[in-house]
């Protein structure tokens, strides 16, 4: 671990559950002074510094919101003091929200990156690279598996009971969460999973990135009695530690022959660890300058996705490809 | 048209008898389908390796 410099930029992270406390050992190994804010914590984060009041982040340079949805007003109150935020929220609402962010953000010259997680996030680092492999590509189907912290499993477990939103050729389309079941094939361990259609902004976001797609749908995996209860609260506790999880990515299109073709990447590992990498690199970036001020989703044109992407995987992202013919099984 | 000694049947009995036949055409159709179709061989090559970016 490096020995942060007492000097050196401050990254406040607001929300210290799983996610939050993984984003804060990536900062701390990369010799980064981490200052960080929640009411629920109990005692001193060891290495970073504890603030009892959000607006005590006013001072630090990028603040990542890693706490429960909804982030738009704090990122508001943020960008408005002029620091960039990074936010990890993956509903619908609070995603639009944040978006409608741009001006905001333009205004205070502070910079917003929105989907800074597994999904949204990687899914949209994927999604960029698959695109680039395609002479055409017209289609992003993402699917995800697996929750972070017990935020995000409530998140998860309302999702598959809400409206899920698709872009269909050129307009948008609802459908209700929990129908268009497909099996999907994770990277191991998770293997294949029946997925569904859920409340995720990815395709809101992706849609920003990629405007030239014709379809951009997302799924979850869930089983039946997940369907089953979605429309009811949580029956069980959620993991309090979290799970291992894994997002994938199927980019269709054509070759430069003209030929049909398929591409899938994918990545799996505890899902909080593929969450807190990718808010983590969103976080340098911003932190080196290179991201414009103004609302950025991950994936998009105005970040270096590539590099992202690379700088994911020095982290310990164990990215992966699905090789061989991807084809609708004949048995 | 009645004929003498014969009992009419039941509604209960006339929806069994109903369900028995409706039941013994699906699974004659589903037979049929199964024995026509040329079930094939599952997906032998392929899965995940580890992805290889490309240079910075």
């Amino acid at each position: 671990m490096t020995r942060p410099d007492a000097s050196g930029p401050i990254v406040g992270v607001v929300g210290h559950g799983v996610t939050g406390r993984r984003l804060s050992t990536y900062l701390l190994r990369l010799g980064t002074n981490v200052a960080v804010y929640d009411p629920a914590m109990s005692g001193t984060p060891r290495g970073a510094v504890a603030v009892s009041r959000a607006n005590d982040l006013a001072v630090t340079d990028v603040v990542a919101l890693c706490h429960p949805q909804p982030h738009a007003r704090l990122a508001a109150e943020y960008l408005a003091a002029g620091i960039s935020v990074v936010s990890m929220s993956a509903d619908v609402v609070d995603v639009r929200a944040l978006v409608d962010l741009d001006h905001t953000a333009r205004r205070h010259n502070a910079s917003l990156i929105v989907g800074a997680a597994m999904s949204p996030g990687l899914s949209g680092l994927l999604a960029d690279h698959l695109w680039r492999q395609l002479h055409v590509a017209e289609e992003i189907h993402v699917a995800t598996h697996g929750t972070a912290g017990p935020a995000c499993a409530v998140q998860h477990h309302d999702a598959l009971g809400e409206t899920a939103i698709g872009w269909h050729d050129g307009v948008w389309i609802e459908r209700p969460g929990g129908s268009g079941r497909e099996l999907n094939w994770f990277p191991e361990p998770i293997g294949a999973k029946d997925c569904y259609r859920a409340a995720m902004p990815d395709p809101l976001l992706l849609q920003r990135s990629f405007p030239g797609c014709s379809r951009i749908s997302a799924r979850v995996s869930g089983t039946r009695r997940d369907r089953l209860t979605a429309r009811f609260p949580m029956l069980t506790p959620p993991h309090a530690a979290g799970d291992l999880g894994a997002v994938r990515v199927e980019v269709r299109g054509a070759g430069a022959d003209g030929a049909r073709v398929t591409v899938i990447a994918g990545a799996s590992g505890p899902t909080a660890d593929l969450a807190a990498a990718v808010t983590t690199v969103c976080v340098e970036a911003c932190l080196a300058g290179s991201v414009e001020p103004g609302m950025h989703a991950v994936g998009g044109p105005s970040l270096d996705a590539p590099a992202l992407l690379r700088r994911t995987s020095e982290l310990g992202v164990q990215l992966q490809e699905f090789t061989g013919v991807a084809r609708s099984s004949a048995w | 048209m009645k004929v003498a000694g014969s009992i009419p049947a039941s509604p209960t009995v006339k929806a069994l008898r109903r369900a028995f036949v409706a039941l013994s055409l699906a699974g004659a159709i589903a037979g049929l389908l199964r024995a026509r179709g040329k079930g094939g061989i599952p997906p032998q090559e392929g899965g995940w390796s580890e992805l290889k970016l490309p240079p910075a």
